[in-house]
């Protein structure tokens, strides 16, 4: 009898809702109103380090970790990234191409010359891309949301 | 004596209990322990590139122009969504496939997503993706772990307590030994 509770325990988890429905991941979500991801790429600056809720199409997750992953924008060809720390929240590759709300932090990275080559050098062998140093000129600035919980429609 | 009967049996039945969760963490782990972005534990992603017949770059980015592309890839999964990535750039989302349409030269990228049968549901408890309750059981099956190393500790006599002594040492010696070389 004994022998058989991990079994138990494993397929109890396996149909755990968790995985096939609305996803609920880290922290449960506590803002009233979203804001537009268009204002936050229109004003980065005004936003740093307050907390948001956001909500667009799940545009790309981190393939190795599930420890970012890019949200459309309410206007075209606009996204933002939400990142969390690794092992805390895992967005999985289903996530894709569906509807996230999301609440975190907005934050602001200023990388060096040389933190942006090993940044673009790490999001090119994520993305299985040939990794072209001319691409990057000088410093950069990065606006994110730091995930601290999110709902996968 | 009575306490070494009841530690044999601790051990005995501690070791039962927990041989279902050491096989998933024992084989999750060595796939988590390989990791890297051109392996994916949990799922298979394959890439392929392919080109359909371009379109006009005047032309609007409805489902229709979504259904005209996945019926000349034969895609036929549930559609999720659409995004435009760039004006000349689509990004349709099929249940397991991410296809991205360069509109204008026809040019497509698909990455396909399945799950790794067994590896996908090891690695997920071993993740601890779904929190909450399995928090709670994988710390009591550390604490089991735990207990049956110290229960093991104390069968180290009689005929058997040398070679207990020596593997037992080995078992330290080499995460310290590591340690020391490589810190």
């Amino acid at each position: 009898m004994k022998k058989l509770i991990p079994i138990i325990l494993l397929l109890i988890l396996i149909s755990h809702p968790a995985i096939a429905k609305n996803l609920l991941l880290g922290e449960k979500l506590i803002l009233a109103n979203k804001t537009l991801v268009s204002k936050i790429n229109a004003e980065p600056d005004k936003y740093v380090g307050q907390r948001v809720q956001v909500e667009g199409i799940v545009i790309e997750v981190c393939a190795a970790r599930g420890c970012w992953m890019d949200l459309s924008s309410d206007v075209p060809f606009q996204k933002i990234q939400v990142k969390v720390v690794d092992g805390e929240i895992i967005f999985p590759m289903e996530a894709k191409g569906r509807t996230a709300t999301v609440e975190g932090l907005v934050e602001k990275l200023e990388l060096s010359h040389a933190q942006s080559l090993a940044y673009a050098r790490h999001k090119a062998d994520e993305q299985g891309k040939k990794f072209d140093p001319s691409q990057v000129t000088g410093p950069t600035k990065i606006y994110r949301i730091r995930g601290l919980g999110a709902v996968i429609q | 004596m009575k306490w070494r009967r009841l530690n044999y049996a601790l051990h005995r039945d501690i070791g039962y209990l927990c041989i279902g969760l050491t096989l998933i963490y024992a084989i999750s782990g060595i796939v988590l322990n390989h990791l890297s972005h051109q392996f994916n534990p949990s799922y298979t992603i394959e890439k392929s590139e392919t080109r359909i017949k371009p379109f006009p770059s005047d032309i609007e980015s409805d489902m229709v122009l979504v259904e005209n592309i996945l019926s000349q890839l034969n895609e036929s999964g549930t559609f999720k969504n659409v995004a435009m990535l760039s004006p000349n750039k689509l990004r349709i989302f099929v249940e397991g496939n991410t296809i991205d349409v360069e509109l204008t030269t026809g040019k497509i990228k698909q990455e396909k997503v399945t799950r790794r049968p067994v590896l996908f549901e090891v690695n997920y408890l071993h993740l601890n993706k779904s929190k909450g309750i399995w928090t709670y059981l994988a710390d009591i099956y550390c604490i089991l772990l735990g207990m049956l190393a110290i229960t093991g500790l104390l069968m180290i006599r009689g005929k058997v307590k040398t070679r207990g002594l020596i593997l037992t040492a080995l078992g330290f010696i080499i995460p310290i030994g590591f340690l020391m070389f490589s810190l």
